[in-house]
């Protein structure tokens, strides 16, 4: 069966688009509403109305963090040995089994397991549901990257965000629905990590630069003022005024001289979003603004309230490096302490302004770490190495059951042993949170209908509250 | 399972309720309405079965001919197919297995004679949010297929045995089999499909239009004579100008040009596309246009993507044979041979070596931590599907895990087509250059790439002597860093070993090697940070692959054995006289690329006229140019094509021969304006019967090119090593990481006359994007790109009215224009003629005159300063053994003999001002689009 109708739908969505566009105001992101699902209106009904993805670049390790593993403390450096065809050179030579370096606590109603560095984050365990069932395929950074953020292992394909904002589009015509807080230093793949893939453009991930301008070219070269701008902006109005005259049925050249009007008023919004200045002392001292460890990331936890509360869909925040093959004691203990309190801060901001129940928060990195480590640089190097089988991840807000760990690995965190799931079912579970069906957020591409999870997926019920 | 789940199937199964479910689920009521009109429709298909068969009951034939390949094509995959794997329990291969039900439902969804009970049908009709099947919604059934369903269970849900499926089949079956290598079961391999979608594979039909009259146009005329339309006058000849320039070079038309084509239109408007279009195919800038084109298709890079993101020093070599290519005219068959098989037809002539680079453009890498066997059958995959999407318009990764799902092609046909590369290996082959390669700029490049090495290295060894001074021995079994050092600074000692051994790599880009393949086995390697050297005897070491089907796909799962060979159905269909391929240590890629520039292969010749076609409109005659497969769009005008193809073929195989024959046709010159837009909406809702020429925006690279060319600044040169233009200073300082660290800075080529050439040329690095490109739709380098994308956002308008790059050229534009007139109206009809290719209106001069003056007293008042550029950086990273911060120099010996492009420091005022409406010109809506 072939319903040709559907085929060319794309084609007439980006006709659409302009169109949309001319006749109302061209957005940042377009919300495209009124027109074919699936863009504009979610699929059910759900609590969640927006995400804010804490992205720990590196992989951090479960076993330092939100699973504790006693049984490696008993096998502290004791031979450790690995085979079978996934064999890589990480795996080759001696190996030895590492204990982590810190105690852990139950903390909370339910006694949820947490490791002692998280300080602040110790008291939000009640809204956190912890994930231990989670599989990746690639234990490379950039792949493996690309498979969380992605779906696809190659990149080249939209992320989330991405595929978030086509289906709901954004609540906010003046910003990017789909905004990205990186780290100074972009992760390995780069910008593949939030395209916008084969879906239009105007679903891409916008970063917001931790350095310099937030957005590029937000503002022009200095010596060129405001009112300069404003003058050169009437002139081109002006001259493409009588272009358009004779071409009047042409909406997206409208389209195209809203957008110079939509950038001209995004140079005020943008600076506002990002000035803290209206936040008080109290709150920036919550997030750990102004501490020298917390600063970083602080800021962009805030950032993302500030951002979803301005009606923002998607923002992902880029922490790390949680790459720690050495030294784990030290690297993950300050990379904790960096996230620790912010992390602990925005959960806490978003509950007490009756936020977080509509705003999905998810926490992962693109694997876990190994309960084992090789030689390097002469010794047995106290770190961990990459791990798919298992990994760090929890959910909060957003309609998840808070208070909760569902599944669970193996004695010594080697691998998912209960309730196991593919990366593809927790996108499709993110999806399912926000109101969107994998099944029917999908795009025509190459042949294909596309979609996030690739091939379908399953929603982890037990996730959801 | 759920309970409320249950609670709504059996509101829906128990009758006394019908009414209210109804109200509930309108669309199953409106299924209701509809269905008399289907039982008339059943009636006719019945009765017209009832001519030819009374062996079989009207259930059974509707079983055989409508529901068993329903069930094939909609359901088998997760309820069947494959025994270990069945969803929810429910096994849909025999009629008993589907009447037990599974884990969900019971006997409920299979309830012979009352079909509209059964949760089989029911779960079809998608009512039920969340319960709908199959459960994704681009596989959905149409309301008819459901209503087969009903009434097949209505008749009491027959199940024959094969042999009378097959019996009913061969007597009523609608739509026609595909002769093909044979899918994964016999379900699949007679499979019917509907005729129309089986064009591409058939021989080309060719019909003749009559002497002395276009051909082009006879095909297009009829059908817009048929839909009641008349097409839209000629364009204009500034307008057809700009569009011959562009299509033809990607850039902006000589104004003499343009007056020129307007004298020779009034003698007759074909000959005078003509002559220019053959002007412009004359010039150079014709294969950098269209190679760009081709170079978007196999996604054409300067690096390897993924973790460390590698130089590939050599393959400007091949992005340069392909502009070579269409420069030279190169036959198409020649063109496809050498690309596929270049090395096993002449290994001696270097320009076939560096044309395989083709089989290497997709993005690869193996370090360390990749598994090899993997990383291989990455390429594998990867090189079938390019090769197929390439020159065969048929994305095959669809049949990697199972046949096919909508087109005749067997998941053995995937793997037969792969086998004609599990011999072909990785080689940076010793090529010498050619005399028309350009070598220019190789010295500057050098002397970069050893600063940076050299700056490293010094870097390295201060750094390393600290190290050396400050360890002290680790306490404790296991290191826990308390060796007396910043780990930060053992970090960077990896980092800038990374980045020498990067940059040493880079330094192959001014030798004699081309990215290439050679034939022969297949030898593992466990890290891939250097040239790859052919070995001496190829089949010495290593190991032949296995060519076996993979089942799912799974590099670790072989199963069946293949032997190499290509798209079946084509064969068949295209009636292709058969072929062999070679086996063992045969020319394997020689035989596909036989059998792909066989004449008879009714594919290739209809693929790459498309392409051209849609070069030229802005849409392909078969909408998908990639895909011209079942579930690519159909062709419009499928006799054109057809006869297209074949001209092609009898023409040559020249591309240039193809163009004039469509330049000169009325169809290419009409207006963009049609008289009545109304009713060309109307009689051509699709927007397909060419009444009008579709206006198109300038491509990325155009809009770059375009400045530059106004300005006076590009440089013509063609081919080369890849140049680095000015970026966006902040993206081109950006940090990013790669496997073991941060890689070096981006840096500009030193001098203007590097940095400002076409876009073709710039540097294109997987991991660094320029994002003014990027923003214009230049799309990504990992996947292929058939035909750009248009879209419209806030971010493009940012860049071309703000970004320093922009502001470079307004500037530029205005010198050249100062140097050029004296006059400031001459000034202004010559800025609108060099970037707008016509004369300004008498009030368009005046407010650009004003807008001048206005801003020229402005800039009076303004001082600036000369732009300083420092040749170090000081950047800051996360360190990965303590997670926290680290700052370190990096040396940028570029910006040692940097000379910017024109400053406004060093101009007067009424140079900036009129910079001012420079800018503006560079941001109409004119400048971006052509009609």
């Amino acid at each position: 069966m072939k319903d040709t109708r559907i085929i060319t739908q794309p084609n007439r969505r980006e006709f659409l688009y302009g169109l949309g566009a001319g006749l109302g105001s061209v957005a940042f992101t377009s919300m495209l509403e009124g027109l074919d699902s699936p863009t504009g209106t979610p699929h059910h009904r759900t609590r969640a109305k927006r995400c804010i993805f804490l992205m720990m670049e590196g992989g951090p390790s479960h076993i330092d963090t939100f699973d504790p593993k006693p049984e490696l403390t008993k096998r502290h450096l004791q031979e450790f040995s690995r085979s079978g065809e996934m064999e890589s050179a990480m795996s080759s030579g001696k190996r030895y089994f590492v204990k982590s370096p810190f105690e852990f606590i139950k903390a909370g109603q339910n006694g949820s397991d947490i490791c002692c560095q998280w300080t602040h984050l110790k008291d939000c365990v009640d809204d956190m549901c912890f994930f231990r069932g989670a599989q990746v395929e690639s234990v490379n950074h950039p792949t493996a990257c690309f498979h969380v953020n992605t779906g696809n292992r190659f990149g080249g394909d939209p992320a989330i965000g991405a595929w978030m904002t086509y289906g709901l589009g954004s609540l906010n015509q003046n910003l990017p629905g789909f905004v990205v807080l990186p780290r100074a230093s972009y992760p390995q793949g780069g910008p593949a990590n939030w395209s916008n893939g084969f879906l239009p453009a105007q679903f891409q991930g916008t970063p917001f630069r931790a350095k310099g301008s937030p957005i590029l070219d937000l503002n022009p070269p200095a010596g060129v003022s405001q009112q300069r701008q404003r003058t050169n902006l009437d002139l081109l109005g002006k001259l493409n005024q009588k272009h358009l005259e004779q071409r009047s049925a042409r909406s997206e050249l409208e389209a195209r001289m809203e957008s110079y009007e939509l950038a001209f008023r995004m140079q005020s919004e943008v600076p506002e979003v990002l000035d803290l200045k209206g936040e008080n002392q109290r709150t920036l001292e919550m997030y750990g603004i102004g501490q020298a460890n917390t600063d970083s990331f602080g800021r962009k936890c805030l950032l993302a309230r500030r951002l979803v509360e301005k009606g923002v869909r998607f923002v992902q925040a880029y922490a790390g490096n949680w790459d720690s093959h050495d030294y784990i004691e030290r690297a993950h203990g300050n990379l904790i302490h960096s996230v620790d309190r912010p992390i602990a801060a925005l959960l806490k901001d978003l509950k007490n302004r009756g936020l977080l129940d509509e705003t999905l928060v998810f926490f992962c990195g693109e694997f876990g770490r190994t309960p084992d480590n090789g030689i390097r640089g002469g010794g047995k190097s106290y770190g961990r190495d990459h791990n798919a089988k298992a990994m760090a991840m929890w959910f909060a807000g957003g309609g998840t059951k808070g208070g909760h760990t569902i599944g669970a690995t193996d004695e010594i965190g080697a691998e998912a042993v209960e309730n196991v799931h593919h990366i593809r079912d927790i996108h499709v579970t993110l999806l399912h949170l926000l109101g969107l069906n994998d099944n029917k957020l999908t795009y025509y591409h190459a042949g294909r209908f596309k979609q996030l999870s690739q091939f379908g997926g399953q929603v982890i019920q037990e996730i959801i509250g | 399972m759920t309970t409320g789940r249950q609670t709504i199937i059996s509101a829906i199964v128990n009758p006394s309720r019908h009414i209210t479910i109804q109200k509930i689920f309108p669309a199953l009521s409106a299924l209701h309405f509809a269905s008399l009109s289907v039982v008339f429709r059943m009636m006719f298909f019945i009765s017209s079965l009832a001519l030819f068969s009374a062996e079989h009951s009207e259930g059974e034939r509707l079983f055989a001919l409508k529901v068993k390949p329903l069930f094939a094509e909609k359901c088998i995959a997760c309820h069947g197919s494959d025994p270990e794997k069945v969803k929810g329990g429910f096994n849909m291969l025999s009629r008993a297995s589907t009447l037990k039900g599974g884990e969900s439902y019971g006997e409920d969804v299979l309830i012979p004679r009352k079909g509209e009970e059964s949760i089989l049908f029911q779960l079809t009709t998608r009512v039920i949010e969340d319960y709908e099947m199959p459960p994704k919604e681009a596989d959905k059934l149409s309301q008819q297929q459901s209503l087969w369903i009903r009434d097949w269970i209505n008749a009491g849900a027959p199940w024959p045995d094969e042999a009378s499926i097959t019996v009913i089949q061969n007597q009523f079956a609608e739509g026609v089999k595909a002769p093909t290598s044979g899918g994964l079961d016999d379900e699949w391999t007679n499979r019917r499909y509907s005729p129309e979608h089986l064009w591409s594979y058939r021989p080309l039909t060719v019909k003749s239009p009559p002497e002395g009259v276009h051909p082009v146009d006879w095909f297009i005329d009829q059908k817009l004579k048929t839909a009641g339309l008349s097409p839209a006058p000629e364009a204009r000849s500034r307008e057809l100008a700009r569009r011959l320039s562009y299509g033809l070079t990607g850039l902006p038309p000589e104004p003499k040009s343009v007056q020129q084509l307007s004298r020779n239109q009034k003698n007759g408007s074909t000959q005078a596309v003509l002559e220019y279009a053959r002007q412009l195919m004359q010039s150079n800038h014709y294969g950098e246009h269209f190679g760009r084109q081709w170079l978007d298709v196999v996604r054409y890079a300067d690096s390897a993507g993924f973790a460390n993101d590698y130089s590939r020093p050599n393959a400007w070599r091949y992005r340069d044979y392909v502009i070579r290519a269409f420069n030279e005219d190169k036959p198409y068959d020649h063109f496809v041979r050498e690309q596929i098989a270049g090395d096993e037809i002449d290994a001696a002539d270097p320009e076939k070596l560096i044309a395989t680079g083709f089989l290497r453009m997709g993005p690869w890498e193996q370090t360390g931590m990749s598994v090899f066997k993997i990383t291989r059958q990455q390429w594998l995959d990867d090189v079938t599907d390019s090769v197929g999407q390439t020159f065969l318009g048929q994305p095959l990764q669809c049949a990697k895990c199972h046949d096919h799902k909508f087109d005749p092609i067997p998941t053995r046909d995937y793997y037969r087509m792969m086998a004609v590369f599990s011999t072909t290996q990785f080689a940076d082959r010793d090529a010498p250059f050619l005399e028309t390669e350009n070598r220019e700029g190789f010295n500057t490049s050098q002397e970069w790439t050893k600063a940076k090495i050299q700056a490293y290295q010094r870097q390295h060894k201060e750094l390393q002597n600290q190290v050396n001074q400050n360890r002290q021995q680790e306490t404790g079994d296991a290191k826990v860093g308390d060796n007396g050092l910043d780990p930060g600074d053992e970090a960077s000692l990896a980092r800038m070993n990374k980045n020498i051994s990067r940059h040493q790599w880079e330094l192959e880009k001014v030798l004699p090697i081309a990215f290439s393949v050679h034939t022969g086995k297949t030898i593992e390697r466990n890290n891939v940070s250097s040239r790859i050297r052919p070995p001496k005897d190829p089949w010495a070491k290593g190991y032949i692959k296995k060519d076996t089907i993979l089942t799912g796909g799974n590099v670790f799962a072989e199963s069946e054995p293949v032997a190499p060979g290509a798209l079946s159905v084509a064969a068949f269909l295209g009636k292709m006289k058969p072929s062999k391929f070679p086996e063992s240590r045969g020319k394997r890629r020689k035989a596909l690329a036989d059998w792909i520039t066989n004449p008879q292969n009714p594919l290739t010749a209809r693929v790459m006229v498309n392409r051209v076609w849609s070069w030229h409109f802005g849409r392909g005659i078969a909408g998908n140019p990639n895909n011209f497969g079942a579930t690519g769009s159909l062709p419009s005008h499928p006799a054109l094509l057809d006869f297209l193809a074949d001209w092609f073929l009898k023409h040559d195989r020249s591309v240039k021969k193809l163009n004039e024959l469509i330049l000169s046709s009325s169809a290419y010159r009409r207006s963009t304006r049609h008289p009545s837009p109304e009713r060309m909406v109307s009689k051509d809702p699709k927007g397909q019967l060419y009444a009008a020429f579709t206006p198109r925006r300038l491509t990325a690279e155009e809009l770059r090119d375009s400045m530059l060319s106004a300005s006076g600044e590009l440089n013509r040169r063609v081919g080369g090593i890849p140049c680095r233009p000015d970026l966006n200073q902040e993206v081109a300082i950006q940090p990013r990481q790669i496997m073991g660290g941060t890689a070096s800075v981006y840096e500009p080529d030193p001098l203007p006359s590097l940095r400002n050439r076409r876009s073709v040329y710039a540097e294109k690095l997987r991991g660094l994007r320029d994002p003014f490109l990027e923003t214009f739709n230049q799309p990504g380098p990992d996947k292929s790109c058939e035909l750009r994308a248009t879209s419209t956002v806030a971010p493009q308008a940012l860049t071309l009215f703000n970004a320093a790059e922009i502001h470079d050229r307004a500037l530029a534009f205005a010198a050249r224009l100062l140097r050029e007139k004296k006059n400031p109206e001459a000034i202004i009809r010559r800025a609108f003629s060099l970037a707008l290719g016509r004369s300004p209106l008498p009030d368009e001069v005046d407010i650009c005159l004003t807008h001048w003056k206005d801003a020229t007293s402005e800039e009076k008042e303004k001082l600036y300063a000369k732009p300083d550029f420092p040749t170090e950086i000081q950047r800051t990273v996360m360190a990965e053994k303590t997670g926290q911060p680290y700052d370190f120099i990096e040396i940028m010996p570029a910006y040692k003999n940097y000379i910017p492009d024109l400053q406004p420091a060093q101009t007067n005022a009424r140079t900036r001002g009129l910079a001012q409406v420079c800018l503006v010109l560079f941001n109409l809506n004119e400048f971006a689009y052509l009609d």
